[in-house]
């Protein structure tokens, strides 16, 4: 190693010292996030209301950490809950385990389980962390503990990020 | 035969469809319509390829021989062949891999695909679909199809139990042929022509015992068991090949359970046995065990009420009260425990010095002396039943059809079952001479059979006694008699099989092997349930029988057995030291009982069942979760831990050591056909006095009366239990169709609804038997059930 070398290598830090820090002070300062950035999963809804998931058990058997778990049934035709005959009467995905690798999304037919951005989600317990249909359909906002909290508070949800927009995420607003 | 397929040569017989050559070479073509067991009707026209053979020159009768290589040439057939109905000839070239064969086959299924819904994923085949699989396979990839796509019906319900989506079927004809060719009840067909054709029926649902096994044949997704209708995707089931326990056939089934229920039950190959097929009891006859009020902890007695308590408490309950010495202790199983179960209660019963029995058990041994096999009935020239197979053991029902075509069993190939077997046609001639059914009523199967006797219930030995000597006898003419007779003592193959009626009485089944010996026909006896056989050739019976041992114990353990239901018998129970009651559901007899231990059904169970024919068969577990159930090998191992001894048949290993000892066979990992392994037939029982005289006989019924109460899709398809009564007694007793009654049978008071028909012959009236009743005649009291709720 010469000497050379080490100026250089002062040179790189040295030149970090004049730029402006990255940090952010989460939570009092909202997080910028990628439009790409995955999150926890969303379940959408068609422009008409009715549910884009068909309760197919794609999601489950690409997930590599087997952590969604689906139970389908068969749609009322006077009053469906999503298009055709099928729909999802269970779905759960365990957040623990899940590795937001987005392979569900990617497998998924109709375009249902999207993976949004919010990441806030700690909790106390393990069963805490089972998200079901109502957790994740288009509407709710916020992670169970962050909801919780802000019953509690009697405030809405506040997320700490600023999101750019996803195409995929239709009808989620942030 | 020398034939060769792509590369490969091979030595096939005369007769061998051109597919089942290219699957024996190892190579693979799409088919859709074939289907092992049936006939190839060249339908779908997947299976093509290049087939040519020499020819032989009419003068010279030489090879016509290339005039370069000097090998004899070969003639292509100017089009690509349906391999499925092609005969392999001597010297037979068949291309399977040329581009020219695999664009034909591509674009058969690009006109497959025309009209086929984009439905995979929420269709109920997706992911074991034939049609998929292909399509991905030997598919384009892409479709040119532009246009609109068939409407049809999509879920059109077929019957209770089968729905039908029009849009997905491919007009394969699989599910036609086999109501023809399989069970021989023509229900389905094609209405409608080209692209309008779809698959239906003129009746009011599926009028057929076997309609479950269309969902099993039927390629794509078109017809589905209703039942587990999006239960879960085709991977995401566990699936156990086992055995079923709901009757003495031992048919082999696939149980498919999903985080801890059974969604479905599917045929599984025994070629010895059951093929591929089972009946709609066998198949849908599953939901009980998830029953909301299945017992799932054990309870204990405290004052007038059962108390759940762990098996620990049940156990320590039981031995300070066993622990009292010269009480006379009586265990008794139901006949569909295994035989490591079987081992296990007798090793109780020996050591509490007790008697161990099971139950039902017929007045004779179920064991024959000159036993027939499935194999024996399929390809018999004369079969003699008396007694009602469709019933008892339908796996026999259908085998016996199978004689009827006339078709011996296939030959296994390389690939296993024949894919297109080329001696079976469609609406083949049915040799019905060869069937006689004789019963005291009209049976099922007598719409099949060549002569039909209906004899006066209970006039079995005279029948055969008739048949013996070539008298009249059993109200039958002596002509008749003697016609079957030499039918039987002419054949080259004779079979006679002996239903529960038969024995039900020793002396009749005494008669029956001896016409058996005189016309050298070998015999099969239709034991009442799946381990009849085996429990009896493990002796696990005591002298004075069942009925003895409820009334002269002190202590008695039960196993699935609910004597009490007769509250004659309750009444004695009642004055039993202590009665251990080991169930999964509650009954008469638990509400009597000190404690209560949670039984596994047959669908849990690890063990080793033989069935009719001696066929040693191995029980699997499927993963249900039914709380702490055990059988009765947990029984035994918790009673022998409370009571510090080590009991044979504490565990299944411990129960196989023992057996290896009295069987000499080793019945770990049986093969999947079983071992075939019949004992020696032993003594006929002592002569009874048989019930000649009553009003009701108590039949066997392929759907389980106890459980169909718990099984609300079944009853739905077939109806509730009925009482048969005939159009003139009906009118006499003032009884009309369709009526609640109550059915008194000694203590047993049974509810049915009335059914009029004329197969129940004038002055008698037939009602299943439950598991805790004697088959055979008796008396019984109709009351109507409106009087009873007044009452
Ligand atoms: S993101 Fe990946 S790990 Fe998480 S649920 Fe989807 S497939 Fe499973
Ligand atoms: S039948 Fe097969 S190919 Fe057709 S929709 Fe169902 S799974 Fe897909
Ligand atoms: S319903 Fe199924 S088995 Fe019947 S013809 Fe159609 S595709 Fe074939
Ligand atoms: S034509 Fe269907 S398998 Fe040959």
């Amino acid at each position: 190693m010469s000497v050379l070398d080490i100026a250089k290598g002062m040179g790189v830090t040295l030149s970090h010292l004049f730029k402006k820090p990255v940090t952010v002070s989460y939570p009092e300062q909202k997080v910028d996030i990628k439009a790409r950035f995955r999150g926890r999963h969303h379940l959408l809804r068609h422009p008409n209301g009715l549910e884009k998931c068909i309760g197919c058990s794609l999601c489950a058997a690409a997930c590599p950490a087997y952590c969604i778990y689906v139970e389908a049934a068969e749609n009322d035709p006077a009053n469906p809950t999503s298009p055709g005959e099928r729909y999802a009467k269970i779905y759960e995905i365990n957040m623990l385990r899940c590795i937001f690798c987005g392979f569900c999304e990617e497998a998924c037919p109709t375009g249902a389980v999207v993976l949004g951005h919010e990441f806030e989600l700690a909790d106390f317990k393990y069963k805490d962390f089972t998200y079901g249909k109502d957790d994740m359909l288009v509407g709710t906002v916020g992670s169970k503990w962050q909801r919780r909290e802000a019953d509690r508070l009697e405030k809405p949800v506040e997320l700490g990020f600023k999101a750019g927009q996803r195409v995929e995420l239709e009808g989620v607003d942030y | 035969m020398k034939v060769k397929v792509n590369d490969v040569e091979l030595d096939l017989e005369p007769g061998t469809s051109a597919i089942d050559a290219v699957f024996a070479a190892g190579y693979d073509v799409p088919y859709f319509c074939s289907q092992e067991y049936m006939s190839p009707i060249g339908a779908c026209r997947m299976c093509l390829g290049k087939v040519g053979a020499p020819r032989k020159d009419r003068e010279t009768n030489d090879w016509i021989r290339d005039a370069e290589t000097g090998e004899p040439q070969i003639f292509y057939f100017p089009n690509l062949m349906a391999t499925c109905t092609t005969a392999i000839m001597d010297g037979m070239v068949i291309d399977t891999l040329s581009k020219e064969v695999r664009q034909a086959q591509s674009g058969m299924m690009e006109f497959h695909l025309i009209n086929h819904p984009l439905d995979c994923p929420v269709c109920d085949k997706g992911g074991a679909c034939e049609l998929q699989d292909r399509a991905y396979e030997y598919g384009a990839g892409t479709s040119r199809f532009e246009f609109d796509k068939r409407h049809q019906e999509k879920h059109h319900a077929l019957s209770e139990l089968i729905t039908l989506d029009r849009e997905r079927c491919i007009h394969c004809k699989r599910c036609v042929r086999y109501f023809e060719e399989v069970p021989g009840d023509e229900v389905l067909d094609f209405i409608e022509r080209g692209g309008h054709t779809y698959i239906g029926t003129v009746d009011e649902g599926l009028p057929s015992y076997f309609t479950g096994n269309i969902t099993d044949i039927c390629p794509v997704g078109a017809l589905l068991d209703a039942t587990s209708r999006f239960r879960g995707r085709n991977w995401e089931y566990d699936h156990t090949r086992t055995v079923s326990l709901d009757d003495a056939s031992g048919a082999a089934i696939m149980v498919d359970a999903r985080t801890g229920r059974i969604e479905r039950v599917k045929g599984a190959r025994n070629t010895q046995v059951n093929l591929d097929w089972i009946d709609d009891s066998t198949r849908f006859g599953h939901e009980y065990v998830d029953a909301p009020d299945r017992l799932k902890t054990p309870l204990i007695r405290k004052g007038a009420l059962l108390e759940p308590a762990s098996w620990e408490e049940a156990a320590q309950f039981i031995a300070s009260r066993l622990a009292v010495a010269g009480k006379r202790v009586g265990v008794a199983v139901r006949s569909d425990a295994t035989l490591e179960e079987g081992v296990a209660a007798k090793a109780l019963a020996e050591h509490l010095r007790g008697h161990a029995e099971h139950f039902p058990r017929p007045a004779a041994s179920v064991i024959a002396e000159n036993p027939a096999t499935f194999t024996d009935v399929a390809t018999s020239d004369a079969i003699f039943v008396v007694g009602d197979p469709t019933e008892e053991v339908p796996t026999l029902d259908l085998r016996i059809k199978d004689a009827l075509r006339g078709v011996a069993p296939p030959e296994l190939l390389a690939h296993g079952v024949p894919i297109a077997d080329l001696r079976l046609k469609e609406r083949m001639p049915r040799k019905r001479s060869i069937l006689t059914v004789a019963a005291p009523y009209r049976t099922n199967l007598m719409r099949h059979a060549g002569q039909e006797l209906i004899y006066p219930a209970g006039q079995e030995e005279d029948l055969f006694g008739g048949v013996g000597s070539g008298k009249a006898g059993a109200s039958l003419a002596a002509e008749q008699l003697n016609q079957l007779k030499s039918a039987l003592s002419d054949a080259k193959k004779p079979v006679i099989i002996l239903g529960a009626f038969v024995l039900a009485s020793a002396a009749a089944t005494r008669a029956a092997e001896a016409l058996a010996e005189s016309v050298g026909a070998k015999v099969m006896k239709l034991g009442p349930m799946a381990n009849s056989y085996g429990l009896e050739a493990l002796e696990v019976t005591s002298d004075g029988g069942y009925a003895d041992l409820l009334t002269q114990s002190d202590v008695l353990i039960l196993s699935n057995l609910n004597p009490a239901q007769d509250v004659q018998i309750g009444e004695r129970l009642r004055n039993l030291d202590l009665l251990i009651v080991h169930d999964s559901f509650e009954t008469e007899t638990t509400g009597l009982a000190h404690v209560v231990l949670p039984a596994k059904t047959g669908y849990e169970k690890e063990g080793t069942v033989v069935n009719l024919e001696g066929r040693f068969l191995n029980v699997y577990p499927a993963p249900v979760d039914s709380g702490t159930s055990e059988d009765f090998i947990g029984v035994v191992r918790t009673l022998g831990e409370a009571l510090g001894v080590r009991l044979d048949g504490r565990s299944v290993r411990s129960a196989r050591r023992s057996l290896a000892k009295t069987l000499n066979h080793d019945l770990a990992a049986l093969p999947e056909e079983g071992l075939l392994a019949p004992v020696d037939a032993k003594e006929i029982g002592e002569t009874v006095a048989d019930t000649v005289a009553g009003n009701l006989l108590l039949t066997s019924s392929l759907l389980k009366v106890d459980r169909l109460r718990r099984n609300p899709k079944l009853r739905a398809a077939h109806g509730d239990v009925a009482l048969r009564v005939n159009p003139a007694d009906a009118e006499a007793q003032n009884l009309e169709a369709g009526a609640n009654v109550t059915v008194n049978i000694g203590g047993v008071a049974r509810s049915a609804t009335i059914k009029i028909t004329e197969d129940a012959p004038e002055g008698l009236m037939l009602l299943p038997a439950t598991f805790d009743q004697a088959l055979g005649l008796t008396s019984a009291e109709i009351v109507p059930a409106a009087d009873l709720v007044s009452a």
